[in-house]
């Protein structure tokens, strides 16, 4: 049983590496290359995989941040991500864990509630991104705040850190009629 | 930031420009001490765990707010104590500004002056306000004493004004009362005083009622 472990290998220089988690290979396929060519200064690799826990034959660098892509079409890939959430360790959600819904504009196809995500993220205290990668325009915004975000979980911005991060963003996310 | 805006193929060794190798050199240097950093705190982190096993999940979630507040309650405290080294290290800066440069003569100098005449204005309608204030809430405070003054004086007045009805009404009834029964009195005497005369005149006349009428 393999659990992914944040800080557990020595980075490597000026390398950021992020993990995407999502049924979807095309939709991660586009996210990886719009972030690959976001101009960053340092040097970064996108693993995708479909489901954790991935498997410990590979020699692969420290992961610094890990996003679970959700399709909002399909419960098929709420149910993977839930699943794939247990082989992740704690310490990883102090910053270095995101949710990312997708599909969210096609009110009619979502099958899975935007409520769900949101208790989803709230449960486990990481932010929650929206993305619609058809359309173009919301894909490079995404891409460059998901660099962003890297940047920051790989320790490439001195002065800010993953969790100074996540309270950062947390404040955004105030309390909803829900929870009154 | 990160984006410095260089060409992302910095990592391959090429005959760099001096200027370009020490900007990088300098960036990783800060990326590695970051990173230390956050080592670190890794380290310190699982040191100090204190293992309270199987919380309930309602104390799991209070415990995790309270955290993240301590959170923000250190953020806040650094960023003040950021603030006020800034502010020291701004006010030497100028203070050695001003020293090298001729005093009279400067913009700054002027920008300061009037800074310290608007302060002082400042200070001295804020004091204006108070003291204005101060006043108007002691012409409210007098005005509610007179006020609750007056209503006590119409309520003694009104008091008095009852007991003198009263007291009146009891002895008006009782002046009546005796009156009434003066008369009373003289009416039965009087009319005794007839009986007898009668009862005398029919004595003294010697008349026989039954036979005579």
């Amino acid at each position: 049983m393999s659990v992914l472990r944040p800080l557990d290998k020595q980075p490597g220089l000026n390398t950021a590496t992020i993990l995407l988690v999502g049924t979807e290979d095309a939709l991660l396929q586009q996210l990886a290359d719009s972030m690959l060519k976001e101009d960053c200064a340092s040097e970064l690799k996108v693993h995708l995989a479909r489901s954790l826990p991935l498997p410990s034959n590979m020699n692969r660098p420290r992961i610094d941040l890990i996003m679970f892509v959700v399709n909002l079409h399909s419960k098929y890939s709420l149910r993977n991500v839930e699943e794939s959430l247990r082989h992740v360790d704690a310490t990883f959600f102090l910053g270095k864990v995101g949710f990312l819904a997708t599909g969210a504009g096609r009110e009619s196809h979502c099958s899975v509630h935007r409520s769900t995500v949101v208790r989803l993220a709230r449960t486990y205290r990481s932010p929650l991104l929206f993305c619609d990668p058809e359309v173009d325009g919301f894909r490079v915004p995404v891409a460059q705040r998901l660099v962003r975000m890297l940047q920051i979980c790989a320790g490439h911005v001195p002065g800010v850190s993953a969790l100074n991060l996540l309270s950062l963003l947390r404040s955004s996310e105030n309390p909803t009629l829900e929870d009154l | 930031g990160g984006g410095e805006g260089e060409p992302p193929q910095v990592a391959g060794a090429q005959a760099a420009r001096p200027e370009d190798r020490l900007t990088l050199l300098l960036r990783l240097r800060a990326q590695t001490k970051q990173q230390l950093l956050e080592y670190k705190s890794m380290v310190d982190a699982t040191e100090e765990k204190s293992p309270e096993q199987i919380l309930q999940d309602k104390q799991v979630e209070a415990k995790i707010e309270d955290l993240e507040n301590e959170i923000e309650e250190v953020k806040i405290a650094f960023e003040m104590k950021k603030l006020a080294l800034d502010r020291m290290q701004l006010s030497t800066a100028l203070k050695k500004n001003l020293e090298k440069n001729n005093p009279r003569t400067s913009v700054l100098m002027d920008n300061m002056k009037h800074i310290l005449k608007l302060n002082k204005l400042i200070m001295k309608s804020h004091q204006e306000s108070w003291d204005l204030e101060e006043k108007l809430l002691d012409v409210r405070k007098k005005r509610l004493q007179l006020k609750q003054a007056s209503e006590s004086k119409l309520l003694e007045i009104q008091t008095e004004k009852n007991k003198q009805k009263d007291d009146l009404a009891v002895m008006e009834n009782s002046d009546k009362i005796k009156a009434i029964q003066q008369n009373l009195q003289m009416e039965i005497q009087i009319t005794t005083v007839i009986q007898h005369v009668f009862q005398n005149l029919i004595l003294g006349s010697k008349a026989n009622w039954a036979e005579d009428p």
